[in-house]
């Protein structure tokens, strides 16, 4: 594949920003090209968040998601899901946190929507809320298999502390876990 | 051995590490967001190199302090955003006038006042031409990817010591925040680069740092090496001491000015991207942007092209002094010019100053949000 555009959102303090640059760094270690931008709010904490992840085989200049042309989005807040779900292009696919995100009735028509409780995932299976940046991380890349899973893994353990690594392959088999069965689901 | 590396970084990063690369030793600074990060790097990186990064009360203390590194012979910078830019704005001033060179580092964002704090603008690319009273010309660069945040910023350095005056290297949110790779010379390559700002190696008593050829800096040698020197905002005779005579006066500030517009070779720094077919035929577009923007410009113009409409783009890297003979080449050259920048005017009216034509289009952005790539391709398809 040569490009893929994925957003997370979230709120100030959730820790997505930690998501793409995992992404952007396994896609550069695999010899392509990975760019990660945040926007947020003055807020510290609470204010929508939305990290946009580029990944190509082709040198990137424009740093932004092209609304419209992204084709996975995650959201763990309700405010986030609502401001940014339009950059989303027709049928691509996204996950919320059914816990927080409550999508209507025509966003289920126009997106492939699948609901994962991210949160307490990591909060309960695997016993460490921070986690859940990694469990987002497992569940965008089984849903769109956009970097080669072992780079993944490894430059997430690189970007971790060694004292949360067995954690966070946890949160990530959780991750894949719970997305191979949403899809599976799905069809 | 390869004289680049590879890196994953930010834009606020690679400025931080551009800085502890070129030489900087002491950095002061007040964190304000978006450029926060380059000092939380430099407390990281300088003292590991037997520097100094210090978090002062204040905007106007940390230039202060920095101004006051420079004075003493080190390399040094402060980081901040537009507001802070306002509040060191008179100690700017100073060392113009006492000619310290020092890196000011700007990651923009939305103004005037508090304006915007998290996103992304360029209105401070007037602010950078004349933030303090008086005459002195500024030295503004500005990076339009990764890479440059690093390279402008080591390139800083070096004219900060040549010309002995504040250089600004503009960020914006955009660049500052974003996190990807690039490709940047090696510590070594950098190491190599540098010559340091000129010193009288004379008798004590032969040494007048402000006596010097009617276009050229000051010499000013380190401190604490036995010459004595005084430095003033007044207007000031050989020694640095207060002044009123009529003549030393306007040659002083005439030297200020001369200094920069004669050697302006030296400071030009431009990217011409898919202007080399240009001819000057009916329906060519050339479009100006810098800085972020031109990111999207790039974006715009491969779309432009593949729709058969052959623009190209115009990017100064040094802003100020502006590309006055290039900028004027090329509007001579094609007639369809749009500049694209996140403020209103700031650019386009020197480019219109330089080309002296008044038909020049743009693209203006004032809300904190990016230009997106179609928007300037709708743009262009709309007005010619």
């Amino acid at each position: 594949m040569s490009k893929t555009l994925m957003r997370f959102t979230g709120v100030g303090g959730q820790g997505v920003l930690l998501a793409g640059e995992i992404f952007a760094a396994a896609k550069i270690a695999t010899g392509g090209e990975g760019l990660k931008t945040a926007t947020y709010t003055s807020q510290v904490r609470g204010g929508p968040t939305v990290v946009d992840i580029q990944l190509d085989d082709q040198e990137i200049y424009y740093p932004y998601a092209n609304d419209g042309e992204i084709g996975f989005m995650l959201s763990v807040a309700n405010v986030s899901y609502n401001s940014f779900k339009d950059g989303v292009q027709p049928g691509g696919i996204i996950v919320v946190d059914p816990n927080l995100v409550h999508p209507t009735d025509e966003d289920r028509k126009m997106w492939k929507i699948f609901e994962i409780p991210i949160i307490t995932i990591a909060k309960e299976e695997v016993g460490n809320v921070i986690t859940q940046s990694v469990v987002a991380l497992a569940i965008a890349n089984t849903m769109m298999n956009a970097v080669d899973k072992k780079t993944l893994v490894d430059t997430m353990l690189s970007k971790v502390p060694a004292k949360v690594h067995a954690a966070n392959l946890k949160a990530y088999d959780l991750g894949e876990k719970y997305a191979k069965e949403a899809m599976a689901k799905a069809v | 051995m390869a004289d680049t590396r590879e890196v994953i970084s930010s834009g606020n990063h690679l400025a931080a590490l551009a800085g502890a690369d070129a030489g900087c030793r002491f950095m002061a600074g007040y964190p304000i967001t978006p450029s926060s990060e380059v000092i939380e790097q430099m407390s990281d990186l300088l003292p590991k190199r037997g520097g100094s990064c210090i978090q002062m009360e204040d905007e106007i203390a940390a230039v202060a302090a920095a101004i006051g590194a420079g004075m003493a012979g080190h390399r040094t910078m402060t980081a901040t955003s537009g507001p802070g830019i306002s509040l060191k704005a008179e100690n700017l001033g100073l060392a113009q006038m006492c000619e310290v060179p020092l890196v000011v580092v700007n990651v923009m964002r939305g103004g005037p006042s508090t304006g915007l704090p998290t996103r992304v603008s360029q209105g401070d690319v007037r602010q950078a031409k004349n933030p303090s009273h008086g005459d002195y010309r500024s030295i503004t660069l500005c990076a339009g990817n990764l890479a440059e945040c690093y390279t402008e910023t080591v390139r800083a350095f070096n004219l900060a010591d040549r010309f002995m005056q504040p250089v600004f290297v503009l960020l914006d949110e955009t660049i500052g925040h974003m996190h990807g790779k690039a490709i940047i010379p090696t510590p070594e390559a950098v190491a190599a680069g540098v010559v340091p700002r000129k010193q009288f190696s004379g008798a004590p008593e032969d040494y007048h740092p402000y006596e010097c050829e009617s276009d050229q800096p000051a010499v000013l040698n380190k401190m604490f090496e036995g010459y004595r020197y005084h430095f003033t905002g007044l207007h000031h005779d050989k020694n640095g001491f207060p002044t009123e005579e009529i003549e030393t006066c306007r040659k002083l500030i005439q030297r200020l000015e001369d200094k920069v517009m004669l050697h302006t070779d030296e400071l030009e720094l431009n990217e011409e991207f898919m202007l080399d077919d240009m001819t000057g035929e009916e329906g060519e577009v050339l479009i100006i942007a810098y800085g972020s923007v031109s990111l999207s410009a790039k974006e715009a113009i491969r779309h432009l092209r593949a729709a058969g409409i052959k623009a190209g783009l115009f990017r100064p890297l040094t802003l100020w002094p502006s590309p006055e003979k290039s900028i004027k080449k090329y509007t001579d050259l094609i007639k369809n010019v749009l500049c694209v920048e996140l403020n209103i005017r700031q650019y386009t009216e020197e480019v219109e100053r330089v080309s002296s034509r008044l038909d020049i289009e743009g693209l203006f952005k004032v809300n904190g949000r990016p230009i997106s790539p179609y928007e300037i391709v709708s743009k262009v398809k709309e007005v010619f």
